[in-house]
């Protein structure tokens, strides 16, 4: 089943983070659809829950360098 | 070319610092498919050889410098481009030197928010950065994975740079924007550009990766000048505006009065039919003449004592000067001008109330001076 999450991530600093969190739509399986905006500090993401989990998006986001302090649902 | 020095020498320090912080990771994408193939092909070797001679170094570093130096030559191409077109439009506007002033303290104010989002002091301040859109980002991210083998993709990636600038790029872009001159607009982007360039080629080289840590301390750094840069941007544009509260006039002052004193009004032996102890240039009818000298660092004199309620014509007199002096700026008279390096300038000053002070500057308020009326 599709879900929708918004991540509020610790730790970026220019567009390049953004650039660098939204890659995890390539090379995590699962994940369609990532956006990153580091003006507000958050990643949107759309992930397929039979293929990938949430924890799993966290710790790749924690693999990379930043930290999630938050997480909410959203309607797709 | 004392602004085109200063933009090559900020590159050269903090510039190539914060840039690679924003586009090393385009650099890195481009280089990439490179790195691959080489620890490929020296695992192959290994294999082959049953040695584990190249175990510790598996990239061939002599291969990563045309893929380096072609993604820093676009880059190149790309900012001088984009700063002849800055130039280009700051010259269509014809801005005024009041205007030229607001814009660069617009520039400062933008430098010190950029400097507080690097110090991370409130998150506000992360909107005095532009942050590409979207699809933009994911069409950068996916051109550099399609393209990894070719040279190709780092000449393309180069060309990229140009939509993601870091916050100092952004206000060299502003600075470009000022210049009101294509060609000086180009020149200022290709020098910053061209300084961030040994620290770019220097960390990717040696395929450096900065640990979180020591990349923090450096945007630090980045932070405290681009503070400094702010500070002194926004009292140059209190200068160009002819604003008597200014940390550059005041200095000017202070060292012009320690020097010689100011310069009084010419006092030309009476001709005939005139009286009285103050006589005028004869080539002047009924005006007086008030002569500065324009030097490459600055005004001489830079304090002028002029009689009040007369007309005046101000003689502007330069040698063989070519720095940013030579486009003289009256702020009150709404008067600016691109002296000849060698030659003479008049301006009409209209009579004036005793007490006013008229201050004068270059285009960047650099170099200032006034002329005081009694």
């Amino acid at each position: 089943m599709k879900k929708k999450i918004l991540l509020t991530v610790e730790g970026m600093y220019c567009s390049n983070c953004c650039m660098k969190l939204e890659g995890i739509e390539d090379h995590l399986a699962g994940v369609e659809r990532a956006e990153a905006s580091y003006h507000k500090g958050t990643m949107t993401v759309v992930y397929d829950e039979a293929k990938v989990s949430e924890a799993a998006i966290r710790a790749e986001v924690k693999r990379l360098g930043y930290e999630v302090t938050a997480a909410q649902a959203l309607q797709i | 070319m004392v602004n085109i020095a200063l933009a090559f020498v900020t590159g050269l320090t903090t510039g190539g610092l914060s840039c690679l912080a924003v586009q090393g990771g385009l650099l890195a994408s481009s280089l990439a498919g490179q790195i691959e193939k080489d620890v490929q092909a020296a695992n192959l070797k290994q294999r082959r050889k049953k040695t584990r001679r190249n175990q510790k170094n598996p990239v061939q570093r002599t291969a990563l410098v045309q893929p380096i130096l072609a993604f820093l030559a676009a880059k190149l191409l790309a900012y001088t481009l984009m700063g002849f077109l800055l130039g280009a439009a700051g010259q269509m506007f014809q801005l005024s030197p009041f205007a030229r002033a607001f814009l660069q303290i617009a520039i400062g104010i933008y430098m010190l928010g950029a400097a507080l989002r690097l110090l991370n002091v409130h998150p506000i301040f992360r909107y005095f950065v532009f942050e590409p859109p979207a699809f933009l980002r994911r069409f950068i991210r996916q051109k550099a994975a399609q393209s990894a083998d070719s040279l190709a993709a780092p000449v393309f990636l180069g060309l990229l740079t140009v939509f993601i600038p870091c916050g100092i790029t952004q206000a060299m872009m502003a600075a470009a924007l000022s210049t009101a001159n294509l060609l000086e607009g180009a020149a200022l982007m290709f020098a910053f550009t061209l300084g961030t360039s040994p620290v770019f080629f220097a960390v990717a080289y040696f395929a450096t990766q900065l640990g979180a840590r020591l990349e923090r301390h450096f945007m630090r750094i980045v932070a405290v000048v681009m503070l400094v840069l702010g500070i002194y941007a926004i009292d140059t544009g209190l200068t160009l505006a002819g604003s008597p509260v200014s940390i550059t006039r005041s200095i000017n002052t202070v060292l012009a009065q320690a020097g010689s004193p100011p310069a009084g009004f010419e006092q030309m032996p009476p001709g005939p039919g005139m009286t009285g102890a103050l006589a005028v240039d004869p080539y002047a009818d009924d005006e007086g003449v008030i002569t500065i000298n324009v030097e490459n660092t600055g005004y001489d004199p830079s304090v002028v004592q002029a009689p009040a309620e007369m007309p005046l014509r101000l003689r502007l007199v330069s040698n063989d000067v070519f720095s940013c002096s030579l486009v003289f700026v009256i702020p009150a008279l709404n008067f600016q001008a691109f002296l000849k390096s060698t030659g003479e300038a008049w301006v009409d000053i209209p009579a004036q109330r005793a007490g006013t002070r008229m201050p004068f500057a270059c285009s960047m308020g650099m170099y200032t001076g006034v002329i005081i009326f009694n």
